[in-house]
């Protein structure tokens, strides 16, 4: 008998959801929203700004070419690799800037960790898929420009349960 | 023609009773390992379990990096429960280093590893759920882990491999409103969790299958070395957040989860109630952390540990997990041995699997609470 009411209970327990609202989130419809505008560092403090950590930005009139970004992706992935820019800046006598291979980058952000000059952080932008491999290597130029996503969706909790949006 | 065999080899004798199984090694639950068992036709007569398919050299690939490029490959082996596995390496490197945390990293640290801690235990049941075949029991941990997910990628900016705890604190504070945030979506996982109670350990059809099953008694639990949920199901009480408290566990107000029965319910029955636990150490330390000051020491470029040896050890989802790191005045560690409680768990399975049912395997199996790429490192 008591198996028999086990049974019933769980099956209530189940049934009780009907009513509930989906917790999926539909993605390509939805996008979820992120705290602030992606992973930041301040190399005065030694301490990062929350975010989350997708593609980065690179601010070419703050590169100054030292390569330290290239260094510490060194035994982690090896996705930065340092190319010739045909700008010319005062500041980067060596006209060389980072361009970052996503097909390898494993997202840690050592790399913001290691600049100190205000020039590589991470944006909100995290869809990369591309057809082909080579799509997947930006260049400086392809990592200055700022990401133009809407992100609007989050987590919301009420009595009849959590939701997005 | 008979072929003359090495000295002290001999040819398997063959009983057309017994039957020899593979099972693996291509995902019998999450990772590559396989189980050659042997069966009499229902009952296991004997399990060899054969780790190693997902060795990925980690302890060597430490050698040659330095100590903030081996935060990324060490986490790795789980990267369900990344910030734990990341703990007592980060723990030792302090040590070897000679590096303070200030009071609020500590705190952040603990509940990141406790957020971890339950995605880890959330992925671990809906798994043992499909193992079961109770498709709900899937579906619904993998639903609310996205509860903790969604608080760890606000903390540390990434969904799993959060390469958020380094040597000397956290890498970047919390963002703005996460108390009010976290609390509220603890608050009501708490009460999800209860309805959990209800449809999988109340039900009476998988008590009937796990309860009795695999029993492991206290004295075998000990002798074998086991650890984690597995030893606590067994009746022992170690915990090494009680027993050796790191960073601020000995402020937080929990208990240590204890059953005695031993057997498969027992040991999928412990992580549960750990949640609960976790819940309240994230609450108690949400409560107690200093609302502002410094979250990481900054480091000289490249630091170097002097000629020095430590062992650390901290209570991960799956047991404890150690760090033994020798360094030799240079940036990169000497040596890096990893001792996960995995592989430590995985040596009583022939003990439990014996005399079995084959259908009991996969309930007696992932009971283990064993993560076969964390074991093979």
């Amino acid at each position: 008998m008591s198996n028999v009411i086990g049974i019933i209970r769980a099956l209530n327990s189940g049934v009780k959801h009907l009513a509930v609202k989906r917790f999926t989130l539909r993605y390509p419809e939805q996008k979820l929203k992120f705290v602030g505008d992606g992973f930041q560092f301040n190399p005065e403090t030694g301490v990062g700004i929350a975010g989350l950590r997708g593609r980065h930005i690179l601010f070419h009139e703050h590169c100054t070419g030292c390569q330290l970004c290239s260094v510490a992706c060194e035994g982690i992935a090896e996705a930065i690799s340092m190319v010739k820019i045909h700008e010319t800046w005062k500041h980067n006598k060596k006209a060389i800037m980072p361009q970052i291979d996503y097909g390898k980058c494993v997202f840690c952000g050592l790399c913001v960790d290691a600049c100190p000059f205000y020039a590589l952080y991470m944006t909100n932008d995290y869809e990369l898929s591309s057809f082909t491999k080579s799509a997947l290597i930006y260049t400086p130029a392809q990592l200055a420009i700022k990401p133009n996503i809407s992100q609007d969706v989050e987590i919301k909790i009420s009595d009849r349960g959590a939701s997005h949006g | 023609m008979t072929t003359q065999l090495p000295p002290g080899m001999h040819l398997e004798t063959v009983d057309d009773k017994i039957m020899t199984l593979n099972v693996g090694p291509q995902h019998p639950g999450s990772g590559h390992m396989r189980l050659i068992i042997k069966v009499d036709g229902d009952y296991i007569v004997s399990c060899d379990p054969d780790p190693g398919y997902v060795h990925r050299g980690e302890e060597k690939m430490a050698e040659y990096r330095n100590y903030i490029q081996n935060i990324p490959h060490l986490e790795r082996p789980v990267i369900h429960d990344s910030s734990n596995i990341l703990y007592p390496y980060c723990l030792g490197v302090e040590d070897l280093l000679g590096i303070e945390v200030p009071e609020r990293a500590k705190y952040i640290r603990v509940i990141a590893a406790e957020l971890n801690r339950c995605i880890y235990i959330l992925y671990w049941l809906a798994i043992y759920g499909i193992f079961l075949g109770h498709s709900t029991m899937f579906m619904w941990p993998a639903g609310d882990r996205e509860l903790f997910i969604d608080l760890l990628e606000a903390m540390s900016g990434a969904r799993v491999t959060h390469a958020y705890l380094v040597p000397g604190g956290v890498r970047n504070d919390l963002p703005s409103n996460f108390e009010e945030r976290c609390l509220r979506q603890v608050e009501y996982f708490e009460k999800r969790l209860k309805e959990y109670e209800a449809i999988f350990y109340q039900n009476p059809l998988l008590k009937a299958r796990t309860e009795g099953s695999g029993i492991l008694s206290r004295t075998d639990a000990i002798r074998l070395g086991t650890t984690g949920s597995v030893l606590r199901a067994s009746g022992v009480d170690f915990d090494v957040r009680k027993k050796e408290p790191y960073d601020v566990y000995e402020n937080l107000d929990f208990q240590t989860i204890v059953m005695k029965e031993g057997d498969s319910y027992a040991r999928s029955r412990v992580p549960y109630l750990e949640m609960f636990e976790s819940c309240r150490i994230i609450k108690d330390a949400l409560k107690k952390m200093p609302k502002s000051g410094s979250v990481r020491t900054k480091l000289k470029p490249n630091p170097k540990g002097g000629n020095d040896e430590v062992y650390r050890r901290v209570e991960s989802g799956r047991g404890a997990i150690g760090y033994y790191i020798v360094s030799n005045n240079r940036p990169e560690p000497y040596r890096v041995k990893i001792s996960v409680g995995s592989f430590r768990n995985l040596i009583c399975m022939p003990y439990l699997l014996k005399g079995e049912k084959l259908g009991n395997m996969p309930a007696v199996y992932w009971g283990l609470n064993y993560w076969p790429v964390e074991a093979d490192r």
